[in-house]
């Protein structure tokens, strides 16, 4: 590679993607939708582009309250969600560094700073618009900053947060936060600490629903130590050897000026809204990290009409910014 | 007598010849009994009966009481237990419908301005599956020569009994004890037991609680020995009194002799002792068929209450005329006193808060049949988080459980079997053109006697509150009858009932404090902050669905402002669910109404606790277990 400091990064101008490499890290931006790739010491982490999501699963208590009914448009915002621009900013030139134009570069073009926005346009009626910002800095720092723009014509939204799908099921997950399963209206009971989460457990209530919520969360840790890739792997006779486990890998995500929410799950967001019981879902097979912004209570004076209450219902009027960093596991 | 089908049908038939309720109290010939574990004067039937199930009475072996009858045919099925969960009649979760709707029409006799005539709506129902359950046999020592009587701690809904071709009795009110005495009919060799359960009778329409719907001998059935002179009831009423430290005893008794034994010149001696076994009051009284005495001071005492559950012992010795124990009989009671004073709820003078649950009894395995490892279990989950009171919703519990409350300082509303929303809520709508049991006279008796059995079984547990007349009855006269019922019989308790916030015109009859369900925080202010008539409470709050338990906070922020408010009962404790094997993966699973071809259904309705079908808590408990903790 030829920039092997920690001091500026290794940028590849591609024909239809942006490449920024460092020390330890390999990262792709794909001008048609977001982050495409993701690698951490030669791991991949993302199974699909990282987007904003906008859709939990629903509760007893979002369908007794009919969410769904209200907020129903932000289901399909969230599994069809057109990215319709691109910006990028390299050490201070805004310039889109697409072809032909890119043919102007060599291959050991460096960087100190590199700023990537993908704008998206929701299919609600009427359509709004969410910017997302990734700002790279050489030591591999990637800082996500998700701006949703407001319409009072938008009914409440489920959540607003990054969606993560990562390629394989992690081992499990650490975090500086609160104990148990949190949500906004429900956090008084969780004991600050740091918690250590062995696979990705769905919490089991009868009918899958949203789960797995932590609010205030200072930073977690993901590990995996299977890989889709099939170096070192006989592909020939997939399945019929032992699949060992490598040696466990992370990523951290961690709060960058105020603490996030997330959830860790081993599935999307549709996969549980589809499932009537536990053993209706797929096999675990993904990793799926949502970084939450906003995330909706989930109330419970009643399961039949009673809403959220006002505080932490999550309006779609009001602008909503939040941010959080992507970064290699140092010292582990 | 002979058994009569039709008093399925006829709500003024509910039980026949069954013994008075009376209190739950162990009696032992001495103290041996007691230390040993083991009672010589029960016998356990629990175990393996034969078994036939039809799908309505016309089918039913209707003469397989009979001892001759050749029972070859019979399956076998474990007592206790549901005759659905042995795979015999489909699974059914139905909330507030009548199990019935949509697949039979049916309107309870007398109802629609007397109208509705007692007809053969159960009797001669094409679906109203009967399990015919046989049991052989032979005395144990310990029962022979002894009066002895057959109890059943719950058999779901009717139940006609017979011993060696004799009929003996007819009983209804599936969760209360029923008790028939056998010794006109019972031999040492070669008992012929034969139980007639009927999953449906015009009880059905005063027992359609929002839970599985299941029939069946579903709690434990024991035979009983009565020594030569034998306590039948008890009520201890000990008191704390107004200087909150001092007690008071009172006890009357109900005692009764064996055929030719005379109650002259035997005694009763009667002994308190605190929990280190130390006596604190003696008494002697010549026996009589109705012992009593009125209130005594005791001196100092150690009141009960749920930070310190302290219980002393009672014990209840019969000498015969040559001075020779004949029973025992202990119970632990503790000294405590429940008033409302100037719209508040005190307990030793105090004011009291409940953090209370809702508990169905339930066991994903074995439905309402639950374990005392399972009771032990619920009890210690309430400890540790704190949870300080408990409403049987919406039936009496097994007897243990009543124990343990005592035993763990567990405030209780002690619910009456009886629920009939179906009969008001109709599609999400009130009607109230038929609602149960409402004003018709020819079901007050069935209904007060749900009231007498839950209070005569239950009157000396300490851990009893309130006495509840049952949930979501709507309110007419038969509930004010049964509010009547436990104000004569009771004078130390409240009585609770909710349904009358939607008939305020009977609201100075019918329960001493105002309990509500689910209503919003802002309008348990509003209440309280315009001349409450009665202290609040909430029966069933936080309605914990799936995932749910958002905006505790609201409710608990009630207790600091207004002291009337005496905070309330999570709905629910348990989610009520059934594990099975899952046909594709053979994995244990749970599953939910509807999942067991049962329509209409209300599917994962009945899934609402703050603990999973498989007693493992939801993440929900520790935002329980931090405000009830904090308000403890």
């Amino acid at each position: 590679m030829a920039n092997m400091n920690n001091t500026k990064l290794h940028v590849v101008y591609g024909d239809a993607t942006l490449g920024l490499h460092g020390e330890g890290f390999d990262y792709i931006f794909s001008y048609g939708g977001g982050p495409e790739s993701i690698v951490i010491d030669g791991k991949e982490w993302l199974y699909r582009t990282l987007k904003p999501t906008f859709w939990r699963a629903t509760t007893d208590n979002d369908r007794g309250n009919r969410l769904h009914m209200r907020s129903g448009m932000w289901l399909s915002a969230d599994m069809f969600l057109p990215c319709r621009g691109v910006k990028v900013c390299i050490d201070g030139n805004e310039e889109l560094p697409k072809a032909p134009m890119n043919n102007q570069f060599v291959g050991n073009e460096t960087a100190e700073n590199v700023s990537i926005t993908f704008t998206y346009i929701t299919i609600t009626v009427p359509e709004t618009k969410v910017e997302v910002t990734y700002d790279i800095t050489p030591d591999g720092k990637m800082v996500v900053t998700a701006h949703y723009f407001g319409n009072e014509k938008l009914p409440e939204l489920p959540v607003f947060g990054m969606r993560f799908i990562m390629p394989t099921k992690a081992d499990g997950f650490t975090y500086e936060g609160l104990s148990g399963e949190t949500y906004p209206d429900r956090m008084a009971g969780g004991i600050p600490g740091i918690y250590e989460v062995e696979g990705l457990p769905v919490t089991k209530y009868v009918v899958p629903q949203d789960c797995g919520v932590h609010m205030d969360t200072e930073w977690v840790k993901i590990y995996r130590s299977r890989v889709q890739s099939n170096v070192g792997r006989d592909i020939k006779v997939y399945g019929t050897k032992e699949d060992k486990p490598l040696d466990r890998f992370g990523i951290q995500i961690s709060a960058h000026n105020e603490k996030f929410a997330f959830s860790c799950l081993p599935y999307i967001a549709e996969e549980l809204e589809n499932a009537t019981h536990q053993e209706a879902l797929p096999p675990a097979r993904r990793t799926v990290l949502c970084v939450l912004g906003r995330v909706r209570g989930v109330g419970g004076f009643d399961s039949w009409g009673a809403d959220v209450e006002d505080a932490y219902r999550i309006s779609a009027a009001e602008d909503i910014t939040f941010s959080f960093a992507i970064s290699p596991i140092k010292n582990d | 007598m002979n058994a009569d089908i039709k008093w399925l049908d006829d709500p003024e038939v509910f039980r026949v010849n069954q013994m008075p309720a009376h209190s739950d109290h162990a009696f032992y010939l001495n103290e041996d009994g007691i230390l040993k574990g083991v009672n010589p004067l029960v016998q356990s039937l629990d175990g393996e009966w034969n078994f036939c199930y039809s799908v309505n009475s016309m089918e039913r072996p209707a003469d397989f009481y009979r001892e001759d009858f050749d029972k070859s045919t019979f399956d076998k099925i474990q007592v206790p237990g549901h005759i659905e969960l042995a795979g015999y009649d489909k699974i059914h979760y139905i909330n507030v419908m009548y199990p019935w709707e949509g697949h039979i029409f049916r309107r309870p006799a007398h109802s629609l301005e007397g109208k509705v005539p007692v007809g053969d709506s159960f009797s001669g129902a094409a679906y109203n599956p009967v399990g015919s359950y046989v049991k052989c046999f032979d005395l144990e020592p310990g029962l022979c020569g002894k009066r002895v009587s057959i109890f059943f701690e719950g058999v779901e809904q009717a139940m006609y009994v017979w011993l060696n071709g004799q009929f003996v009795g007819y009983a209804e009110d599936s969760f209360t004890p029923s008790e028939f005495d056998l010794t006109p009919y019972i031999r040492e060799k070669g008992n012929v037991l034969a139980v007639e359960v009927h999953k449906r009778c015009c009880a059905a329409f005063l027992e359609d609680q929002d839970f599985f719907r299941f029939f069946g001998i579903f709690r434990s059935v024991s035979l009983r020995a009565k020594p030569a002179l034998h306590v039948d009831d008890m009520w201890a009423k000990p008191l704390l009194l107004t200087d909150n430290v001092s007690g008071s005893l009172s006890l009357q008794c109900k005692v009764s002799a064996a055929e030719g034994v005379s109650m002259e010149g035997c005694k009763a001696k009667i002994s308190l002792l605190d929990a280190n076994h130390e006596s604190c009051f003696e008494k002697e009284l010549p026996l009589s068929a109705e012992l009593s005495f009125a209130p005594e001071d005791i001196g100092t005492v150690i009141p009960w209450d749920n930070h310190n559950p302290y219980l002393y012992t009672l014990i209840i010795r019969i000498f015969d005329a040559a001075g020779e124990l004949t029973e025992l009989v202990p119970y632990r009671i503790g000294f405590r006193r429940i008033e409302i004073k100037d719209g508040v709820i005190l307990f030793n003078g105090k004011r009291i808060i409940f953090n209370g649950v809702n508990r169905h009894e339930w066991n994903a395995e074995r439905g309402r049949c639950v374990t005392m490892e399972d009771m032990e279990f619920d009890m210690k989950v309430f400890k540790e988080n704190h949870i300080n009171s408990v409403r049987t919703c919406h039936y009496p519990d097994q007897i243990a459980w009543y124990y343990m409350c005592d035993i763990n300082g567990i405030y209780m509303i002690a619910e009456t079997n009886l629920e009939t929303h179906g009969s008001w809520c109709k599609f999400a709508a009130w009607d109230m053109s038929w609602n149960m049991p409402g004003d018709m006279p020819q079901w007050r008796e069935c209904v007060v006697d749900r009231a007498r059995n839950n209070f005569e079984t239950f009157k000396n547990h300490t851990s009893i509150v309130f006495w509840s007349l049952g949930n979501e009855s709507y309110a007419g006269e038969n509930l004010a009858a049964m509010n009547a019922y436990f104000k004569e019989a009771d004078d130390t308790r409240l009585v609770h009932y909710e349904g009358v916030v939607h008939n305020r015109s009977l609201e100075d009859r019918i329960s001493d404090v105002e309990s509500q369900m689910y209503t919003k925080p802002w309008d348990i202010a509003r209440y309280l902050e315009n001349n409450p008539k009665k202290p609040f409470i909430l029966c069933e709050y936080m309605h914990d669905m799936g995932n749910s338990m958002g905006g505790l906070k609201s409710y608990m922020d009630l207790l600091d402002k207004y002291p009337g408010y005496h905070g309330g009962f999570i709905w629910d404790y348990i989610d009520q669910a059934i594990m099975v094997t899952d046909e594709v993966t053979g994995e244990k699973v749970l599953r939910y109404g509807g999942d067991f071809d049962d329509r209409p259904a209300d599917y994962e309705f009945s899934a609402d606790g703050i603990m999973f079908a498989d007693r493992t808590p939801k993440p929900a408990m520790q935002e329980v277990k931090y405000y009830y903790g904090k308000y403890e």
